[in-house]
């Protein structure tokens, strides 16, 4: 599996690239957020944390190498540092709490989404020509509309003029955390209107995607060949036009979940969902350094985690990666 | 790999922008939802300019007129502190559009500059340029852009647009790395480098502009990807709050809880602008898209009439006819004319493009017949309908192509005819492969890539043969394998495994599948190496010999033709102008155009002869003259010639089996040439080669 090793190298090398912009970031950037920060908590800051602040920063004696070492250092034993937006939590426990919510949200709504847009996409693709081609200029509107948009459209249709749905938050407080079925039951419910936010918003770029391939390789010669072939239409379909038409979408897909991160990340601050949205928008709202350089690596990681799996998928789909 | 793979769609784009002008693309803009997006995006563009001086009141001003629903005085209403949103839209469209359109052309100089520089340069420089637009790509923006965002703390738009475009020019470098590519090994790029033009100029003065419908829509798609970043910004917060832009009235919206108090008309009109916008935009895109890739272009609109016929079509005439009975042909024994009755018989098949006000005769009014185990070669320029021929037998054309005359009747083997073109759906999904097969030129592009070689024949025979077992479908498909020559172990094989002949094999032995009466082969060899070429030929003649199919062989290299063929039907403008037995034909070419075709390719065997061409070209099949096609390259064309369309003529002589027929008026009447012109007598009757001299 020559391949795979050498997107696997290619993942280590971004994730070491991302790593270091996150160490290099604060001590290009210009003016001087550390004292600011400090100034903004008059003096309630631990000497420890003023220390770590200007570890940060940068402001430190070492050599800016010997501060990389220690940047890295951190990382392996979990110190991210201490997020002052939820002073004095430490960051990781603070990713630990949110990302479940956005890991499990994101990862759903981007299977459906692209379980239902690739599917739509396939079959407005064969039935080219056909008024199903109407739906294009529909799902380019839906595609355009911003994601955090759309989700204060829902609310306000759904929570609170029809009131079937709560308007914001994760889960019931009535319930106890855990894994017991009222908790699931309300984490559902709570989750329904983002998840049909990010699903409905995201639907529209995989349609298109796919309708186009579809299109494309319709006119290839072996679709040509299974229709001369006598095949069922069924057959050619899924196993000549759209398993060859889907590949594509497999290739491309780090950008396009790029942007379905990207648009949940805001959604959740509209329905003030306890994911990583919701915490990088306080984050950056107090500006909260630590806090934002822990949510962007593990957001970074994850979507590298991501793309291999999509190019796992794809090396399994397409025979000619595999030689090697 | 998975980027490879992109690369090469992408690459693949670039070779259909060739042909076409530079500008053409500019054509796609005619299209009604291209033009609705144009028209969308510009009054976008005038509003930002105009936007400040029309706003009926100042955007921040407060008034005692709180949330306020749209009335007259206030058109989309007020905030809670009584802000006129229709004056924050205006001044908001010129703060959006000014982002977006500076965010791109930043991104879009940066793509250009790192895609044209990898794709130019290669090696180390590629690798490297290649690795960070890929690292950008996979890194998620908007968290990125959050960060940067908040490190420059209410920045107003310069460093949103500087910010954006730091994160937002890697797919278009990607892109155009790609098409570069592929641009620089074109003729015309390797002509300027051996006249020793500078590297800066060949890339801006003869890749660049190759490239502009790329990085318009590049640049199109930067836009919409900024304006929406920078209205999430502003939504967050991140950005000059008291700076209005669409993002920051959704950002006082919704920390005023506006959609609390059920107040629409504040949040609504500001996400519906970059909603249009957007849509503005892909629409544009779209037409672009369809212009870098024909494909598109043609199954989207196609042609509504054609489509129509199509449907039509299909649902006509399904009568339910008894299901095929196979007898056990009489296999081996070289084709006898004599013996052999009719299998396939052409009646005055007519295959028309039908464009939008245009139809463009592409297979005009040909007759042919095929008889049992007869070799038939077509042959012709590209254009003369040969290809369109072969797909309307087998009723694969697609619209805008339509069959809108003639009929295709098929001797079953119980000796029952059937008109191919009446037949239903469900009929003619069952007749195809069982009784007609055919080869296409490239078996890489005709085999499925991700299904084995064994799996491609298997289903041929799964879709038909129900009642076979598996095992007994695994036993065919080795038996088909060892007829056609490849190793049976290679069953498992996947098309890009195999080399170019035994691809061609492969293609043949899923043609034999299913033992059919006829096998249509469209140029199977033209891909191929001249002693791949030598031995797939000798196949095809060991199997035809053996399994005793019909073939209609498809190709423009006549000597080849008349080595295989029993009969040869030569193809001009759409038309057969010859139809000769292949002997006979080689012997004594009759139509003016057999003769400089003949003369213009070497035989395999036989005696050498000076190669001589047909001046001109082919002529446009929309503008077609009243008279002969060929009239204008005709050495021999006289007066009659350019107003009469010639039929075939039979011709006198002594034919082996079958008299030849010639479309051209010179044999008009009796068969001879006729006296017409005394030039014309001659050089006829001398040798093909000696045309030149009778010019």
């Amino acid at each position: 599996m020559r391949v795979l090793l050498r997107r696997a190298v290619f993942y280590v090398i971004t994730a070491w690239a991302a790593i270091s912009l996150n160490f290099l970031l604060p001590r290009i950037m210009p003016g001087n957020p550390a004292d600011a920060l400090i100034a903004k908590f008059h003096g309630k800051l631990s000497p420890q944390a003023v220390e770590a602040l200007r570890v940060l920063f940068g402001q430190s004696k070492a050599s800016l190498w010997q501060q990389y070492l220690d940047y890295w250092h951190n990382l392996f034993t979990g110190n991210l540092g201490i997020s002052y937006a939820y002073y004095p939590t430490p960051v990781a426990d603070v990713l630990g709490t949110s990302i479940g919510w956005t890991l499990v949200l994101i990862t759903v709504c981007t299977v459906l989404g692209f379980v239902i847009g690739t599917g739509l996409g396939m079959l407005v693709g064969w039935k080219r020509g056909s008024w199903l081609d109407s739906l294009i200029p529909v799902t380019t509107l839906l595609s355009s509309i911003p994601y955090f948009w759309f989700a204060i459209c829902v609310v306000l249709i759904f929570s609170i003029i029809l009131k079937w749905f709560p308007l914001s938050g994760g889960y019931s407080v009535i319930e106890t955390i855990g894994l017991n079925w009222g908790f699931i039951g309300s984490a559902i419910y709570y989750a329904a209107l983002p998840a049909l936010t990010i699903v409905v918003a995201s639907i529209g770029g995989w349609l298109i995607g796919m309708r186009n391939m579809m299109v494309t390789t319709l006119s290839e010669d072996y679709v040509k060949l299974a229709e001369a072939k006598g095949l069922p239409k069924r057959r050619i379909m899924f196993t000549y036009a759209a398993r060859n038409a889907i590949l594509p979408s497999f290739s491309s897909f780090a950008m396009s979940l790029g942007f379905v991160v990207g648009g949940s990340i805001v959604t959740e601050v509209v329905f003030n969902y306890p994911g990583i949205g919701t915490v990088l928008f306080k984050g950056a709202q107090a500006q909260d350094y630590p806090l934002m350089q822990g949510i962007f690596l593990v957001i970074t990681i994850t979507v590298l985690v991501a793309n291999l799996l999509a190019d796992l998928a794809y090396v399994f789909l397409d025979p000619r990666t595999r030689e090697g | 790999m998975a980027i490879t793979t992109a690369t090469v769609a992408e690459a693949e784009t670039s070779d259909n922008l060739e042909g076409t002008s530079r500008f053409a693309w500019l054509r796609a803009f005619r299209r009604p939802w291209t033009l609705t997006g144009i028209v969308i995006v510009l009054i976008f563009l005038v509003l930002a300019i105009i936007g400040p001086w029309i706003s009926p009141y100042d955007p921040s001003a407060v008034s005692k007129a709180a949330l306020q629903p749209p009335s007259p005085e206030h058109w989309l209403g007020t905030t809670q502190t009584g802000q006129d949103i229709l004056s924050q839209m205006l001044y908001g469209t010129q703060v959006s559009m000014i982002v977006g359109v500076c965010a791109a052309i930043v991104a879009t100089v940066l793509s250009v500059i790192v895609g044209l520089a990898a794709g130019y340069l290669g090696g180390l420089a590629d690798e490297l340029l290649s690795l960070l637009a890929n690292v950008f790509l996979v890194i998620p923006a908007l968290p990125l852009t959050v960060i940067l965002a908040s490190y420059l703390p209410k920045t107003g738009s310069l460093g949103i647009i500087l910010v954006i475009s730091v994160t937002g020019w890697a797919w278009g470098a990607r892109v155009l790395r790609a098409q570069t590519l592929s641009l620089r090994k074109r003729d015309f790029v390797e002509a300027a480098r051996a006249t020793g033009e500078r590297t800066g100029s060949i890339i801006f003065r003869d890749i660049f502009p190759n490239q502009i419908a790329i990085i318009a829509a590049s640049f199109l798609g930067t836009v919409t990807g900024a304006i929406l970043t920078q209205a999430s910004l502003a939504f967050l917060g991140l950005t000059n709050v008291t700076e209005w832009s669409w993002g920051t009235i959704l950002y006082w919206a919704q920390v005023s809880s506006a959609m609390l108090s059920g107040a629409w008309w504040w949040f609504v009109p500001a996400g519906l602008a970059i909603a249009l916008l957007g849509t503005g935009l892909s629409l544009v895109n779209f037409g672009i898209d369809e212009f870098i890739n024909p494909r598109l272009r043609q199954a989207g609109i196609g042609t509504k009439k054609a489509q129509r016929a199509l449907a039509k079509a299909k649902r006509a005439k399904i009568i339910r006819r008894p299901q095929r009975v196979r007898t056990v042909r009489d296999s081996a024994g070289p084709f006898n004319p004599v013996t052999s009755d009719v299998i396939l018989d052409i009646r005055n098949l007519k295959v028309d493009y039908v464009g939008e006000n245009s139809i463009t005769p592409a297979v005009n009014d040909v007759s042919l017949t095929l008889r049992r185990g007869e070799v038939l070669g077509i042959a012709g320029e590209s254009g003369s309908g040969k290809s369109t021929l072969a797909y309307a037998i087998t009723r694969l054309h697609k619209p805008p192509a339509q069959i809108t005359g003639g009929e295709m009747i098929y001797t079953n083997a119980d000796g029952s005819t059937t008109d191919i073109l009446s037949m239903g759906e469900n009929e003619l999904r069952d007749f195809r492969w069982e009784e007609l097969s055919i080869v296409f030129q490239s078996a890489m592009h005709a085999l499925n890539p991700i299904l084995t070689v064994g799996a491609q024949i298997e289903d041929a025979l799964r879709a038909h043969r129900p009642g076979m077992s598996q095992q007994e479908r695994a036993a065919r498909v080795i038996e088909l394998l060892g007829l056609v020559g490849i190793q049976t172990d290679r069953v498992n094989a996947y098309p890009h495994e195999l080399s170019g002949g035994m691809r061609q094999r492969a293609m043949i032995a899923v043609g034999l599948a299913l033992d059919p009466e006829i096998i249509v082969m469209d140029e199977p060899t033209t891909a191929l190496d001249v002693v791949i070429q030598r031995q797939i030929i000798e196949k095809i003649i060991e199997l035809k010999d053996r399994l005793g199919f019909s073939v209609i062989f498809i190709t423009h290299d006549l000597s080849l033709l008349i080595e295989l063929s029993d009969t040869i039907a030569v193809m001009y403008a759409g038309r057969v102008v010859e139809l000769a037995d292949a002997k006979e034909f080689y012997r004594n070419p009759r139509h003016p155009y057999s003769q400089g075709l003949l003369a213009s390719f070497p035989t395999l065997s036989g005696p050498k002869h000076e190669l001589t061409g047909i001046p001109g070209s082919p002529p446009d099949l929309r503008k077609l003259p009243h008279g002969c096609a060929f009239a204008s390259r005709c050495p021999f064309a006289f007066d009659k010639c350019v107003t009469e369309v010639p039929p075939l003529f039979a011709l006198s002589g002594e034919a082996e089996w079958r008299q030849s027929e010639a479309a051209c008026l010179l044999y008009e009447g009796d068969g001879t040439v006729s006296g017409t012109t005394a030039a014309g007598r001659s050089a006829l009757d001398d040798d093909a080669h000696e045309m030149e001299d009778a010019r």
